[in-house]
C-alpha cells in the first residue's frame, strides 16, 4: 500500500494514469469494505469522469497540482450532486438528491481529485463512535472488532483500510481527531472560521468545522490548500484570504515555543495516551508542561451548547419520528432540546471569556501538544470505559481532550502514534496552534512523520 | 436536584415543547439531562461579569491575511 505522496508523484511522472490510481482504489474498497463499512455511497461514474478529464489534461502538458488524479470519499454530510445527503441518518434518505456538490467538494474537484464516494457516520454526527444502526457500525481496520471512532469514522476507516489516501470530515467536538486518532491515520481540523462549511450539513453552527483526513502530512497539506478560498454565503467563514501551507512544511520548528499540555489533559489520559504524548515531546524538544485555562469548563460549555444546537436543530422530527432516529443518540438530542436557556447562555458568554484567556497563552507558545483521546479505540458497543481508575460513559467521554480545544477554534493536526501496551492500536496526539496558525502544526508533524515517530501502518485485511 | 425533579422537569418541558415521551424515553432523557446538569453546574460557577457577553458569530481572533513565517518570542 502506498500513501497519497507516493501516489501523487507516480501520477505526475506518468507512471500511473488516473484511471490506474482509480481502479486500484476501486479494487481496494471492493475487497475490504464487506469488512470495514466505511462506505455508504458510492459515485464511480464520477470518479471515472473526473479520471478522464485528469488524464486528458495532463496528455495537453497542461501544470497540474498535487492531488490530481487522487482518489478521496467524504462523509456522507457533504452535499455531492445527484446523492442525496443523509448525514448518517434515515430520515434525511427522503430527501432529494443534492443539486450542486459541497463548496468542499468542488475544490477538490477543481484540484483534480477523484471523489469516488461518501463515508459511514454518526447520525448527524452526533457521536464519537460511528455505530451507526441504520447503515451497521464502522469497523477499525486496524482491529475489527473495534470501533473506528466518530463522528467521521468511515473517513478514518477508508484511509486506514488504503482505500482512499484523503477523505474530508467534520469536526465539532472532536469527530475528525477521534477517528485520526482510534484509526492511526493524520487529521487536521483548522481554525474555527477557515474553511467553508456551505453545503454540508449541520450539526451546531456555533462549532462545526470541516476538514481533511490523509495517510501522510503532505496529503494534508496539499488538501487543507485546495480547499482554502472565502465563502460569503458561510457566516461563519471568517479566512478573507489564501494561505497556503504546502511550501512552509520543510521549514521545521526551529525556534518555536512548544510545550505539554498538563493538568486536565494529563489527569484525563490513559498511561498509553501519555506514552504517545511524551514520544512526540522528545522529538519536538517539548519539555515545559503547561496549564490550558479551565479546560474543564470549555468542555462543559461545548457539550452544553452542542446538546442544545442540535436538540433544536432536529425538534420538528424529534416531535413526529423519534421512533427514526439513530437509538443510541436519540434521547441525547431530546435531553439537549430540553436544556434549561439559561445553561446555554451563560456556555456562550462563557466562551468569550475563554478565547481571550486561550488567546493570551499563544502569546508565549506556539504550540501545544495533547492526547487526542483518552484511551485506543474500545471495542464495538462499549458503554463504560476506565480512565485512570474512574469509570465513566464510553460515548461522550470519548471526546474529553477534544472539546475543550475545537470549543476555543484552534487549528489542530492529529498525528498517529502507536503506544506499546494497546495491542497495536494506535493514539493520536494534538497539534494545537493559535487561531489561524495552521501552518505551525503542520510544520510540527512533518517533523514527528519525518522522524518516524508519527506515521500510518498498513493494515491486511 | 433530586432525580424525580429531573424526570419532573423533562415531562413538563417535552409538553410544552409538543414533544410526545413515552415512560421509559423519559426516564433516559432524566438521565442524560442529569448528567449535563453536573456539567451545567461547573459552568454556572464560572467567574462571569454583567458585562461578559455572549459570542458573537464566533470568531477565535482576528483574520489576519499578513501572519507567515515562525513567531517571534
Amino acid at each position: 500500500m502506498s500513501n497519497l505522496a507516493t501516489l501523487s508523484s507516480q501520477l505526475a511522472r506518468r507512471e500511473l494514469s488516473a484511471r490506474d490510481a482509480l481502479a486500484l482504489s476501486i479494487a481496494r474498497i471492493g475487497a475490504t469494505d464487506a469488512r470495514v463499512n466505511a462506505f455508504t455511497d458510492c459515485c464511480l461514474d464520477r470518479a471515472m469522469r473526473e479520471a478522464d478529464a485528469v488524464d486528458a489534461a495532463r496528455a495537453r502538458g497542461e501544470a497540474l497540482g498535487p492531488l490530481a488524479g487522487v482518489p478521496y470519499a467524504v462523509k456522507n454530510l457533504f452535499d455531492i450532486q445527484g446523492v442525496t445527503t443523509r448525514a448518517g441518518s434515515r430520515i434525511n434518505r427522503g430527501l432529494p438528491p443534492a443539486g450542486a456538490d459541497a463548496v468542499l467538494v468542488q475544490h477538490l474537484r477543481a484540484a483534480g481529485a477523484l471523489l469516488v464516494g461518501a463515508l459511514n457516520m454518526d447520525e448527524y454526527a452526533y457521536g464519537f463512535t460511528t455505530e451507526n444502526s441504520h447503515d451497521g457500525p464502522c469497523h477499525n481496520p486496524h482491529d475489527l472488532t473495534r470501533v473506528a471512532g466518530g463522528s467521521s469514522g468511515g473517513s478514518g476507516a477508508a484511509v486506514a483500510a488504503g482505500q482512499v489516501g484523503l477523505t474530508l470530515g467534520s469536526d465539532t467536538n472532536g469527530s475528525i481527531r477521534v477517528p485520526s486518532s482510534f484509526c492511526g491515520v493524520w487529521g487536521l481540523k483548522p481554525t474555527f472560521g477557515r474553511l467553508s462549511r456551505s453545503g454540508s450539513y449541520p450539526f451546531v453552527h456555533s462549532i462545526d468545522h470541516l476538514g481533511p483526513l490523509a495517510d501522510c502530512v503532505e496529503g494534508l497539506a496539499w488538501s487543507y490548500d485546495a480547499l482554502q478560498g472565502p465563502d460569503p454565503l458561510d457566516p461563519g467563514c471568517h479566512a478573507t484570504a489564501v494561505q497556503p501551507v504546502s511550501g512552509e512544511l520543510a521549514r521545521g520548528t526551529h525556534g518555536l515555543r512548544i510545550g505539554v499540555l498538563g493538568g486536565y489533559f494529563d489527569e484525563h489520559a490513559s498511561a498509553p495516551a501519555r506514552e504517545v504524548v511524551a514520544a512526540a515531546a522528545q522529538v519536538l524538544g517539548a519539555a515545559a508542561t503547561v496549564e490550558w485555562p479551565d479546560a474543564a469548563l470549555g468542555r462543559a460549555a461545548a457539550f452544553i451548547i452542542s446538546a442544545s444546537e442540535g436538540g433544536q436543530l432536529h425538534l420538528d422530527d424529534l416531535r413526529t419520528r423519534a421512533d427514526e432516529f439513530e437509538p443510541l443518540s436519540v434521547d441525547r438530542f431530546i435531553a439537549g432540546a430540553l436544556q434549561p436557556a439559561a445553561w446555554y447562555v451563560q456556555a456562550q458568554r462563557f466562551r468569550r471569556l475563554y478565547r481571550d484567556r486561550i488567546n493570551a497563552l499563544f502569546h508565549h507558545w506556539d504550540i501545544l501538544l495533547a492526547p487526542a483521546t483518552p484511551v485506543p479505540a474500545p471495542e464495538i458497543g462499549t458503554e463504560w470505559i476506565d480512565i485512570n481508575g474512574v469509570r465513566m460513559p464510553c460515548r461522550p467521554s470519548i471526546g474529553l481532550l477534544t472539546q475543550p480545544v475545537s470549543f476555543m477554534g484552534c487549528p489542530v493536526v492529529a498525528a498517529p502514534l502507536w503506544p506499546s501496551g494497546t495491542g497495536g492500536l494506535p493514539i493520536g496526539v494534538q497539534i494545537i496552534a493559535a487561531p489561524w496558525r495552521e501552518d505551525l502544526a503542520l510544520r510540527a508533524a512533518q517533523v514527528l512523520q519525518d522522524a518516524g515517530v508519527a506515521r500510518t501502518r498498513p493494515v491486511e485485511l | 436536584m433530586e432525580s424525580r425533579d429531573v424526570l419532573a422537569y423533562v415531562k413538563a418541558s417535552a409538553a410544552v415543547l409538543g414533544l410526545p415521551l413515552d415512560e421509559d424515553r423519559a426516564l433516559r432523557v432524566a438521565q442524560h439531562l442529569e448528567r449535563t446538569a453536573g456539567l451545567a453546574g461547573l459552568l454556572q460557577a464560572a467567574a462571569l461579569t454583567v458585562h461578559d457577553e455572549p459570542a458573537e458569530i464566533y470568531r477565535p481572533a482576528p483574520f489576519d491575511g499578513a501572519l507567515s513565517g515562525t513567531p517571534q518570542a
